[in-house]
């Protein structure tokens, strides 16, 4: 499947990158490629300019300072989980990452493109020539939504595996644009709108993702549902936090809404309670509260609260154990 | 607008006139003649256009070319040297690890990225770096058997 035409810019700052884009509303920035050239082939996303930033070095590495872990947005997800501290102290991330795709998608995805990955539909992510079926989509250029059966509604699904564990571990991101950086929640970037499901300001990348190193302390894990184990995208995925110090939880899920989602209700239920069977029994009737689900996949909405409701449990009796 | 490139493709250079949406593998295939690395997909979810870049395995089929400049890309053609197989062909010609052969060069290439990385890989640890390598002929038994051989054969070295 060819791709179709655009302009190709590698910058070799992010100043300059941030300045390429801000010049360019329509361009588009790449950096695994794993997602974007894949829609492109599809033709839903077509954008006049390609700002490529496999130019940048220094976005790619894993320290620790300061009681932060900071990680470039263009370090690949295979580094982010054969990194040590990773590995062994923030196990939901290291989960999440290796969980992406195949080893190749892992190979080649950065953090920074998972996390900022396009939303998915069973409408939307499809050949031209499957769309041509039905008029074009609102997500697609048209005006109708196949899956509201309305017009100018999205409701395409955020399926990014990372996310979610980033969300329990407190994560933020550093977002850079022309005028300088700003650290903003993690959470703050997702709009929770299907046709944008982004938070970006015109000419702003994402460079760096920092973690407390606080949630080193603690239980955390991520558990992924898919069709086949080896390759797909999840149809749920679910991330949870606990610390027996504090008796806090943070439980996130993504392929639920169309964006990723922080379970605050649930959250604030289980505080302070002693996580056991008995109390987490009712967790799925609370989870399945706090998402919006819709027919955008393959997949019943019945089906995926069920999945729903199964991870979390069984992610809340591992973290029984490991506490 | 085309422009011209240089890569390094199994040890040699090349200067390609290319678009830049032309993908590493169309330009491998089409302008090269490289046909050994295959086209399935053609959208990341096969492995078939799998080649080694700076040593690790990439889908070509999900790079620009213009973003393989600079990078030692090495494909099926440059595995073996002279008339000699490399041991990880020689394994999978001795075990039977193909039928068909299309999905094979793919395989072969993410095999040699795995046993550069891990010389003695245990065999869950293959099922999982393969698990992006579709094959609908040989079910995949004698594909994992014949890694491991490989990685025998190679001493556990690289
Ligand atoms: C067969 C297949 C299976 C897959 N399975 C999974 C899966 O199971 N789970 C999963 O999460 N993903 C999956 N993916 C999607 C993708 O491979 C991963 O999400 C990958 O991590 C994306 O990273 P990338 O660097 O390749 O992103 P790119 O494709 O380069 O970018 C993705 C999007 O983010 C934007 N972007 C990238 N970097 C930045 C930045 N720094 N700042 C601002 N915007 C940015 C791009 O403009 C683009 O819109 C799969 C893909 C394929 C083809
Ligand atoms: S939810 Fe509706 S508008 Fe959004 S991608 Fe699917 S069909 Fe298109
Ligand atoms: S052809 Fe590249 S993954 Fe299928
Ligand atoms: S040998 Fe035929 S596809 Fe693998």
């Amino acid at each position: 499947m060819r791709l179709p035409k655009f302009d190709y810019r590698q910058p070799e700052s992010i100043q300059e990158a941030c300045a390429i884009l801000l010049d360019q509303p329509d361009a588009k920035v790449l950096a695994g490629g794993t997602d974007l050239l894949v829609n492109m082939k599809h033709r839903v996303e077509t954008p006049s300019m390609i700002v490529s930033l496999k130019g940048l070095r220094d976005l790619d590495y894993v320290r620790k300072a300061n009681g932060m872990v900071r990680i470039g947005a263009l370090t690949r997800l295979k580094k982010v989980y054969n990194d040590p501290f990773v590995a062994k102290k923030l196990p939901a991330l290291a989960a999440a990452a290796s969980s992406v795709g195949s080893y190749h998608h892992q190979t080649m995805g950065t953090l920074g493109g998972n996390l900022c990955q396009q939303t998915r539909c069973k409408y939307f992510n499809q050949s031209k020539w499957w769309r041509s079926a039905r008029p074009l989509c609102f997500k697609a250029g048209g005006d109708p939504c196949h899956v509201a059966k309305k017009d100018q509604v999205c409701y395409s699904t955020y399926c990014g595996d990372v996310a979610p564990a980033l969300l329990v571990l407190n994560a933020e991101v550093v977002l850079s644009g022309r005028e300088g950086s700003k650290q903003v929640p993690l959470e703050s970037i997702f709009s929770g709108v299907g046709k944008t499901p982004l938070n970006l300001e015109p000419g702003q990348i994402l460079t760096e993702i920092v973690i407390p190193e606080q949630s080193a302390d603690g239980f955390s894990t991520y558990k992924k549902i898919a069709n086949r184990g080896s390759i797909d995208f999840p149809i749920v995925g679910a991330a949870v936090w606990t610390s027996a110090s504090t008796g806090e939880s943070r439980i996130a899920l993504t392929a639920v809404d169309r964006k990723p989602v922080r379970t605050r209700q649930l959250e604030d239920f289980l505080k302070g309670l002693e996580l056991n069977e008995e109390t987490i029994q009712g967790v799925d009737g609370l989870v399945a509260k706090e998402t919006q689900l819709m027919m955008s996949s393959i997949d019943s909405i019945s089906y995926k609260r069920k999945l729903m409701g199964q991870l979390v449990k069984s992610a809340l009796s591992e973290a029984m154990g490991g506490r | 607008m085309k422009q011209a490139i240089a890569l390094t493709v199994n040890g040699d250079v090349y200067e390609v006139l290319i678009s830049p949406n032309q993908t590493l593998l169309e330009v491998l295939r089409d302008k090269l003649g490289l046909t050994g690395t295959k086209k399935g997909c053609d959208l990341g979810a096969c492995g078939a256009c799998s080649v080694l870049l700076d040593g690790e395995a990439y889908l070509s089929c999900l790079m620009l070319a213009v973003d393989a400049v600079g990078k030692e890309i090495v494909t099926i053609e440059g595995l073996s040297e002279g008339g000699d197989l490399h041991p990880i062909q020689k394994s999978f010609v001795e075990l039977g690890g193909l039928q068909c052969g299309f999905c094979t060069p793919g395989i072969v290439m993410t095999a040699k990225a795995i046993l550069d990385e891990e010389p003695q890989p245990t065999e869950e640890s293959v099922k999982k770096k393969m698990a992006g390598n579709l094959c609908r002929c040989t079910g995949y038994k004698k594909v994992i058997e014949s890694v491991m051989s490989a990685s025998g054969r190679m001493g556990g070295k690289q």
